[in-house]
């Protein structure tokens, strides 16, 4: 992927991280029923759980935040220390899905596919925005040659 | 013509650069540039493998600090669901009491109890309480706003409790069955929520049927002052799989598929459905309540 487009890829997830955690912060200020395909409502269940509060605050509007600010990132001028950024808060965004998950698995026994969804879509955004920092700036390497005739040729650049 | 031999005289002559020897300067210039473009590309990498050992530390820093993070967390929100009966502990010959009983005796204890109801016969206002034993979520509400609703509500004569039957998370018939029909035998005796909120602070991990008879049996040790003959005599009573059969049934009409969910309204009158919003938190629960108490 050239950086460009991972960096447009990130955007867009972002974007839809930010539909997706929106529309549960919606759900849990107004009470309104999430929509869910599982019979019993489990999306319900897990929203209306002790553990969709963290300190008070819904764990939904966590997760909007932290998508509004890797977004943030991805629109300022990209550098080094930009991408470092969107790596280390999408790191941040997978450990708290981690954590989130793991309370549907092993507390409550039930899946809210909303959360899911969410957990899917920030794993996807941690690995390209991992990717994308290792991966660097290619431009820096970009290295001028002199070949046997004095020409002056662009070495491939490091990282694509 | 004699010629005399010429001195022989070593001259030393600078040899004029031939054909040959301008080939080998080029190839000079040509190693000394390699040379140096390889020298370049050598720092170029190491450079560049610095960098990536650079960013790949700070990641590290990163991981580790969210790691950290979420474990504590995970501490401070309640580490998740401890499974199984408290055993009773013995120090020097004496039994202490487990914590649980001791705990649900004081939520319980004083309040009177008819079949599965708690509460006074007498309170205006009744909530129909639709759950499953082996129900996590339901345990959510035992452990969360049910307390404060028993303290605020059902002591004070204000509001009855009637705990009724859906199955859920009990993916047995045979097993919601029995389990269920424990917890309303104990009813025989004006002890069936003791059974019930022992049974839910005591819950195993769902899915790996834990509920056998000795689970059930342990439950009703626990439970102060249960008759254990007339216990097991009553579980026999075939008027309680009448009543999980019409408890199902009250739950279709209302349109009930998990739990736990509730019907509230005055005693003796239409009961209706009650949307609350939190497990934990005690508040939607008690505007509706307190809107039918005015």
């Amino acid at each position: 992927m050239s950086p460009r487009t991972l960096r447009i890829t990130l955007i867009v997830l972002s974007v839809i991280g930010i539909a997706l955690a929106g529309y549960l912060t919606y759900v849990h200020y107004s009470g309104a029923t999430p929509i869910c395909s599982s019979s019993g409502n489990p999306c319900s269940q897990v929203q209306k759980s002790a553990y969709s509060k963290l300190a008070g605050v819904p764990v939904a509007l966590i997760g909007l935040i932290g998508y509004v600010v890797i977004l943030g990132s991805l629109l300022v001028r990209e550098d080094e220390r930009t991408r470092f950024a969107t790596a280390a808060l999408t790191l941040g965004g997978f450990g708290f899905s981690a954590y989130l998950t793991s309370r549907e698995a092993f507390t409550l026994h039930k899946y809210c596919e909303w959360c899911l969804g969410s957990a899917g879509l920030i794993t996807i955004m941690t690995g390209l925005a991992l990717w994308r920092y290792l991966h660097g700036d290619p431009g820096r390497f970009e290295d001028a040659r002199r070949t046997d005739l004095g020409q002056t040729e662009a070495a491939a650049p490091l990282g694509t | 013509m004699n010629l005399a031999p010429l001195d022989r005289k070593s001259v030393k002559v600078r040899a004029v650069s031939t054909v040959e020897d301008d080939e080998q300067d080029l190839t000079r210039k040509q190693r000394r540039e390699q040379a140096r473009e390889q020298r370049k590309a050598l720092e170029e990498a190491e450079a560049a493998s610095a960098q990536r050992r650079k960013r790949l530390i700070q990641l590290g820093a990163v991981v580790a600090a969210v790691a950290v993070i979420i474990v504590v967390i995970l501490v401070a929100t309640g580490g998740g669901s401890k499974g199984g009966i408290e055993k009773t502990a013995t120090t020097g010959g004496t039994s202490t009491t487990p914590k649980v009983v001791t705990e649900v005796s004081s939520l319980l204890d004083g309040i009177p109890q008819g079949g599965t109801t708690l509460g006074s016969p007498n309170a205006p206002v009744t909530m129909q309480y639709f759950a499953d034993l082996e129900c996590p979520i339901c345990r959510q509400f035992s452990e969360g706003a049910l307390k404060p609703l028993i303290e605020k509500y059902v002591r004070p004569g204000k509001l009855r409790i009637e705990y009724r039957n859906l199955e859920t998370a009990t993916r047995e018939p045979e097993t919601f069955r029995t389990q269920q029909v424990a917890a309303m035998a104990a009813g025989e005796q004006q002890k069936s929520w003791y059974y019930i909120e022992l049974f839910y602070h005591q819950q195993g991990q769902e899915g790996t049927g834990y509920v056998t008879e000795s689970y059930l049996q342990e439950l009703a040790k626990q439970v102060p002052g249960l008759n254990l003959t007339k216990w097991s005599s009553d579980r026999n009573n075939p008027k309680f799989t009448n009543t999980i059969t019409t408890d199902a049934q009250a739950a279709n009409n209302a349109g009930f598929t998990g739990t736990p969910s509730f019907l509230l309204g005055k005693t003796g009158q239409q009961m209706t459905k009650l949307e609350y919003s939190s497990l934990s938190d005690p508040s939607s629960y008690e505007s509706a309540i307190n809107s039918l108490l005015k």
